[in-house]
């Protein structure tokens, strides 16, 4: 199946079908033994912060955490914002090459650019029901970076 | 006629960082040889105890001070009047390098006095002494001629003699212990001199122990005795003056690192002096640059969520049980009314617009 496409403005944020979804707009995807995911930026949330400058995770490798836990915090060329786990569970590592150089996050932010991986046995949205849970979002996130401009 | 003398006082930092020491050193040592200027040092402002002789010389300061601490404006202002040391706020027109400085100057302006832009203040305002307190951050510049400068400025505008008794009266340091604060460079050698005896970042600056504290601050500026903070505080941290006034009455009752209170605070009237977030720490408006924050949009938890969660952490920690959102969370705050939602108005255009 092909990749799904959801449409901020002009731009197309590409939703891969082969990997699952967290609300706060992670892609997860089973790496090896079940209930391990390799987890990344959606193309929507690489669009709204455009080049990544800086990462950094406040916890450490090995970690239970707990959804909405705050782990970790980014900076781009548009935004600074604090990063939470997406689900309860442990966090088994990160991306290390991503701390010294995160361009990969917006150069193959499906690929090489993943975050961390997960251990949970969380369920997650799968592509359509993301894709369902931006355009109820949109709106909303318009709002929420217009706020902040204006 | 003489000009009036300034007091001015350098609160030390917590830690040992060279840079931090080396700034106030040279400070001190710049303005002992300043004519019009007193100048002291004392430990970290939010570290001393009402009876330390640190405080107390602060308290027998009659006339204008200048505070230089480690900490925001607003949380060594509403620190010194926790400790009842009081006086209009002067307005330093330091500002920081990282800012800009008109916008800076609309902010303060429209901030005068600690004056709240919506809700009235309770108190807090009222039977000021007639003098001016300033506090300056000393994060805002590395190098010490950006104070010198502003001190010699504040030491010019303050040349009016004014009368005020009454803030002399309520505690008076033993000569001994003032003998400190009047020789500051003696407390600098007497650090340097001294054997540490362990690397207790707690060690004492001036023989007095200081251990750091942690306790929530009031700008009554802002507080409107809402009374929502005591209704979530499950530790006994604040209390009713005799008037009904708020008031932060054990603070060492508070637990250490936890900033919750002050998230539900509808008037953003409570501050944490040590916290590490800004807004929590009495940084004043919109902290940051133009950058968008996405953190909502990344899962971070409502304030309220964040605060009760924060409350039980330290509730289990006391053997007690977790009360999530069931105590003390105001009914603001539990059925949030659906907010009008901007227009969905060219929404291409103004994204684009920001070559998002």
């Amino acid at each position: 199946m092909s990749d799904l496409t959801f449409l901020m403005g002009k731009f197309e944020a590409r939703i891969p079908t082969d990997r699952l979804y967290s609300d706060n707009h992670l892609w997860l995807q089973p790496d090896g033994e079940s209930g391990i995911y390799r987890v990344g930026f959606t193309a929507y949330s690489v669009r709204l912060l455009q080049d990544v400058y800086f990462l950094e995770w406040s916890v450490d490798p090995n970690s239970a955490v707990y959804k909405k836990q705050e782990i970790g915090e980014v900076e781009s060329s548009k935004a600074v914002s604090s990063l939470f786990a997406p689900a309860n569970g442990d966090i088994l590592d990160f991306n290390e090459r991503l701390l010294d150089d995160p361009s990969a996050i917006n150069t193959d932010g499906y690929g090489l650019g993943w975050l961390f991986r997960l251990k949970t046995d969380v369920q997650f949205l799968k592509p359509d029901e993301y894709m369902q849970h931006l355009d109820a979002g949109w709106e909303k996130t318009q709002s929420l970076i217009k706020g902040q401009y204006n | 006629m003489a000009a009036r003398k300034l007091t001015v006082v350098i609160s030390q930092s917590q830690g040992k960082n060279p840079a931090k020491q080396q700034l106030e050193e040279s400070l001190a040592v710049a303005l002992l040889s300043e004519g019009n200027v007193e100048v002291s040092l004392v430990p970290h402002l939010y570290d001393l105890s009402a009876d330390h002789s640190g405080m107390l010389f602060l308290r027998s300061i009659p006339g204008d001070l200048i505070v230089l601490s480690w900490l925001y404006p607003r949380g060594a202002r509403w620190i010194l009047d926790r400790q009842g040391i009081r006086g209009h706020e002067g307005i330093s027109q330091l500002t920081s390098r990282s800012e800009d400085p008109e916008d800076e100057d609309d902010h303060r302006e429209g901030n005068g006095n600690g004056k709240p832009k919506h809700e009235q203040p309770v108190s807090g305002l009222t039977d000021l002494p007639n003098r001016k307190i300033y506090c300056i951050d000393l994060r805002d510049h590395t190098d010490s001629q950006a104070y010198l400068d502003e001190i010699r400025r504040i030491a010019n505008e303050a040349t009016l003699p004014i009368v005020d008794l009454v803030s002399l009266i309520q505690a008076q340091p033993r000569a001994e212990q003032l003998e400190k604060y009047l020789h500051p460079l003696d407390i600098l050698a007497e650090q340097k001199s001294a054997t540490p005896l362990s690397d207790d970042d707690d060690a004492p600056a001036n023989g007095e122990i200081v251990r750091r504290r942690w306790y929530p601050v009031i700008d009554y500026s802002r507080c409107t005795n809402c009374m929502e903070c005591i209704d979530f505080c499950l530790f006994g941290v604040y209390g009713l003056d005799t008037q009904g006034l708020i008031l932060v009455e054990q603070q060492d009752n508070c637990k250490k690192g936890c900033p919750a209170c002050s998230r539900v605070c509808p008037a953003n009237a409570i501050v944490f002096p040590g916290h590490k977030t800004p807004a929590i720490a009495g940084a004043d408006g919109e902290v940051g640059d133009m950058k968008i924050d996405l953190s909502k949009l990344f899962g971070a938890p409502s304030a309220v969520e964040l605060a009760a969660r924060e409350r039980d952490v330290e509730l289990v920690r006391d053997g007690r049980d977790a009360v999530g959102l069931e105590i003390g969370i105001p009914r603001r705050l539990k059925d949030k009314p659906v907010k009008p939602r901007d227009e969905l108005d060219d929404l291409i255009d103004s994204l684009d617009a920001m070559e998002l």
